[in-house]
């Protein structure tokens, strides 16, 4: 991964909001589910190949309060999980 | 009451055909037994709703999910539309070639196959003859393609002295990994043959015991959310409580038995979105019509449904004086609308003050403490 890079969500993966403040992302693949918080959701939605991670946190800090110095390690970390998950991927930048 | 966007799970019956007629089906002759099978093309197009609405899993029953000659297109649909499914079938029209598209898909969570007997009188006696061969055929036919099989067994008047060699046919004969059981109930055509099917409360009292044995025997392999091994439990329980004078349960002395409105739709036949595909006759909208998720959210007849979980029992003429009071949930609201033609009843069904009553007896507490599972 690189400052460059743009992770992407994997089209077949769904987001249930289900509640304000619960959601859920469903492999309907697998049939496993695991439960993500608001940011989350916001970061999900912003996996459209379009964005680094420096410009998903850039919008984080526009539209949430109080977010904290090591937010770009929780990205990051949240990011990598949703790749070894098989949920996103790297739109690596060109060369 | 919160309610999630979406219900994660809707139950689809995509068809009123069946090719067979069971002494006890809950769907024929019930409001859910309708005159027409939607086209091919109008699930298709309720697919892409479903897909917008997130939901996870559907359930394909009937009639007979396996009469439709286009259940593959159908299933195609829901994995293009991102969703899981799983089928509820009598097993007689299972072949090599279908079993082998579920597994292709990749989707499939698993078809439960009835099976009322361990021999084929039993298991014909109401079903017709010959479909306990063709069910146990189609048990193979899908254990064979790495289908996902559960079995339901419904207990009844010519099979409750038969449930041990059931057992025994279902988990030690065809290792099934376990099996789940409920009763003939009051729906659909059992209304008309409620003599000649429904257990008394005799059969009741003896399948309670011998089912309770029978799931320590086999270690938790046989299961139930409705019939006598579920009451079995829960009325050992409320009896146990009773007797020692116990707090009340959690959610109990309320109208709290179902959880269904707050977690799923049914679409009937002929495409008309109703709480579930036991209540038949409340119609709540029509699908490609009405849009799926306002339903779900707000209409005035769902919503009254889910506010049956803040009424008490304590309320009702029905429950007067009685001393489980605390310890009840009110039963199926479905049973006990055919029964009392109200939904905001308790199930006479489920009442173990009544049971007791008409001579019914528990089954030894010992038993439901030595259960392993």
């Amino acid at each position: 991964m690189t400052n460059t890079d743009k992770p992407i969500a994997n089209a077949s993966i769904v987001l249930r909001e289900e509640f304000d403040d619960w959601a859920i992302l469903f492999d309907p693949d697998t049939g496993k589910a695991f439960g993500i918080n608001p940011v989350s959701v916001f970061i999900w939605k912003h996996l459209d190949g379009t964005n680094t991670i420096d410009d998903i946190l850039r919008e984080l800090r526009i539209n949430c309060d109080n977010v904290p110095e090591a937010a770009k390690n929780h990205i990051e970390e949240f990011i990598q999980d949703l790749v070894d998950r098989g949920y996103a991927e790297y739109n690596l930048a060109p060369a | 009451m919160k309610v999630m966007n979406s219900p994660r799970s809707v139950e689809l019956a995509i068809t009123n055909q069946c090719n067979l007629r069971c002494r006890y089906c809950s769907h024929f002759s019930s409001a859910g037994d309708v005159d027409r099978d939607l086209p091919t093309d109008e699930w298709l197009s309720f697919f892409e709703e479903l897909n917008f609405c997130r939901i996870m899993n559907v359930t394909l029953q009937g009639g007979e999910p396996f009469y439709r000659d286009d259940l593959p297109e159908l299933i195609e649909g829901i994995v293009r539309n991102r969703m899981r499914f799983s089928i509820l079938s009598n097993g007689t029209l299972i072949d090599d070639k279908i079993a082998a598209f579920l597994t292709a898909t990749g989707r499939c969570d698993g078809v439960q196959v009835s099976i009322d007997g361990s021999t084929a009188s039993t298991h014909d006696a109401n079903r017709g003859k010959g479909s306990f061969q063709q069910a146990i055929a189609g048990i193979e036919c899908l254990r064979k393609n790495g289908v996902n099989v559960s079995v339901r067994v419904t207990i009844h008047k010519q099979n409750v002295r038969d449930i041990e060699a059931i057992a025994k046919l279902l988990l030690d004969d065809l290792r099934i990994p376990n099996f789940s059981t409920n009763a003939a109930s009051y729906m659909g055509l059992c209304r008309a043959n409620a003599e000649m099917v429904q257990l008394t409360v005799e059969e009741r009292s003896f399948a309670m015991e011998s089912m309770l044995r029978l799931r320590t025997k086999y270690n938790g392999r046989v299961n139930a959310t409705a019939g006598p091994l579920y009451e079995a439990e829960c009325w050992l329980r409320m009896e146990k409580a009773r007797r020692a004078r116990s707090d009340g349960f959690s959610e109990a002395g309320y109208l709290t038995a179902c959880r269904g409105f707050l977690s799923q739709l049914a679409i009937r036949a002929d495409g008309v979105i109703v709480p579930c595909i036991q209540m038949p006759h409340v119609e709540l909208g029509r699908i490609n019509r009405d849009d799926f998720g306002m339903v779900w959210r707000d209409h005035p007849e769902l919503n009254r449904l889910r506010e049956r979980r803040a009424v008490p029992l304590s309320e009702f003429e029905f429950c007067q004086g009685c001393e489980y009071i605390n310890y009840c949930t009110g039963g199926c609201p479905a049973l006990a609308y055919t029964l009392t033609g109200v939904d905001f009843h308790p199930s006479p069904d489920a009442c173990l003050k009544r049971f007791l009553e008409a001579g019914g007896k528990l089954p030894e507490e010992k038993i439901l403490d030595g259960a392993k599972y």
